[in-house]
């Protein structure tokens, strides 16, 4: 692979096995012995091809529901693709859903271990992160003493955020993360993705704000129902996916 | 992202002391509930039977059953919903499937030796003679344990799919819990008797034997024992497993 290709799909589709009705296509698929298929496929993406090079900003742009998360989810190594291959260079920090993995029943601090656990940072790299975390949050002593159900949405948000953003990843993976939190929260957020950037991350975005693709990518990604539609620079691909 | 199996392993264990951590959290006896279960059993089924059965040492006999069922009981529960359990983490990171049986294994391992001091306590009132012997019991809880994975890897994979398997589960527990000769003994029955047949084919009985010989009969292990208890451990780990490894491959539509 090119030095400079840190991501790197080829052909890829996905699929979904879904058994929609529950009972009646088990039974079906029992007295049909087998030959009739128990879980209906369903083609969530056709044929996505893309090159990705290290330092780039890419976004992603397409309706509700046109398969952008599938497609990140597949680069996280979460869903693997049906067909075509999917090539990753470098370390994912996954930032695809905000406050998962939180164990309401146990305290800030506890969850921050579980949490890095969970990124694959070992015990003695999380005790020398722990520091950085807990200032880029801003909650108090007080607050991480606290068991997490007793947080606030924006506090498990933040909470969640710092512990993604704590170790400098190769590839950060942003899906609509920056939707949370007070203003000002947000506007931290955004800074430290930026400064992230700019020490030579490569970043996956999606979002459904243009004015915010536009300002953090340099080339977007347009997706409609599981098909390519473009893939250029961000001010074309943007202009194409607003007059559509 | 590749992990080290040192990673993993750390990672496991972090998981099972969460686990453990919870599940004392917001109850006011805690640690105690893990002791009462078997305990409220005994109670029953000693008052019950220990009259009618003509068992040498029935409580002593009764508790060892109890215990380790009781164990079995609480692992596969636990493994066979750990991975429904954490599908919104594994919907988003990637992380080793299998850590979550495991680290739920684990725990339930953790609770187990938390629990066994107070039971070799009460194992005393009831005539039991500790000697170099009960040591076996450390051996046989690894080749059950063992079993016991690969046995709930399956369940857990197919619940996956579908959580019917959960519910079945929960109605199959009881009638196994009796077809188990836990507070019966297997010489109870006659020679010819079908259910004493279908016993021999009860690994579970095999490990209750097995755990017997070690805490009530204080003997040693028979090579034949020896070679059941590790040969069925193996085969279970290894089919459980293989179906867990294949199946997971589709877990993702289904989370």
């Amino acid at each position: 692979m090119d030095e400079d290709i840190i991501i790197k799909v080829k052909d890829v589709d996905i699929c979904f096995y879904v058994h929609n009705e529950g009972v009646s296509s088990f039974k079906q698929w029992i007295f049909s012995f087998g030959t009739k298929k128990l879980f209906q496929k369903k083609n969530v993406l056709r044929n996505i091809s893309f090159e990705v090079k290290r330092g780039e900003s890419v976004g992603f742009l397409g309706r509700n529901g046109s398969g952008k998360s599938t497609i990140l989810k597949a680069i996280a190594g979460v869903i693997p693709p049906e067909k075509g291959s999917i090539e990753v260079n470098g370390k994912i920090a996954p930032m695809l859903a905000i406050g998962v993995g939180l164990e309401p029943e146990l305290s800030g601090y506890e969850n921050i271990k579980i949490g890095c656990s969970l990124m694959g940072l070992q015990r003695h790299r999380i005790k020398e992160l722990m520091q950085n975390i807990v200032d880029f949050s801003e909650l108090t002593h007080d607050d991480l003493r606290l068991q997490v159900k007793r947080y606030s949405s924006g506090m498990k948000a933040r909470l969640g955020f710092s512990m993604a953003v704590a170790e400098q990843p190769e590839v950060l993976i942003v899906d609509e993360a920056l939707s949370v939190g007070d203003a000002q929260f947000k506007e931290k957020c955004s800074k430290r993705i930026d400064e992230i950037r700019e020490k030579g991350t490569t970043i996956l975005f999606v979002s459904h704000s243009i004015h915010e693709v536009r300002r953090i990518c340099n080339r977007a990604i347009w997706i409609n129902q599981g098909d390519l539609m473009a893939i250029g620079d961000v001010k074309e691909v943007t202009e194409q996916y607003e007059n559509s | 992202m590749r992990q080290t199996l040192n990673q993993k392993l750390e990672l496991a264990i972090t998981l099972a002391i969460t686990n453990v951590k919870i599940r004392y959290k917001n109850s006011v006896l805690g640690y105690i509930w893990s002791l009462l279960t078997p305990l409220i059993y005994l109670v029953i089924f000693v008052s019950i039977f220990s009259e009618r059965f003509d068992v040498e040492k029935y409580p002593l006999y009764a508790l060892t059953g109890l215990i380790f069922w009781n164990y079995f009981n609480t692992t596969v529960n636990q493994i066979l919903y750990s991975i429904v359990a954490s599908a919104e983490v594994l919907k988003s990171m990637n992380v080793p499937r299998l850590i979550f049986p495991i680290s739920a294994l684990l725990s339930a391992l953790i609770n187990l030796i938390l629990s066994l001091v107070p039971f070799f306590i009460l194992m005393f009132f009831f005539e039991f003679e500790p000697s170099i012997k009960s040591l076996q019991f450390i051996y046989i809880l690894i080749c059950f344990s063992s079993f016991t994975l690969g046995f709930s890897l399956i369940l857990c994979a197919l619940n996956v799919y579908f959580r019917d398997v959960g519910m079945l589960w929960t109605t199959i527990n009881p009638a196994l819990f009796y077809f188990s000769p836990i507070i019966w003994k297997i010489d109870m029955l006659p020679e010819y008797s079908m259910i004493r047949r279908l016993t021999i084919l009860n690994p579970i009985h095999h490990y209750l034997n097995a755990f017997r010989t070690a805490f009530y009969d204080n003997q040693w292990m028979t090579l034949e024992q020896t070679g059941i208890i590790t040969i069925i451990g193996l085969v279970m780990l290894i089919i459980g497993y293989r179906i867990f490894s294949n199946l997971e491959k589709g877990f993702y539509s289904h989370y």
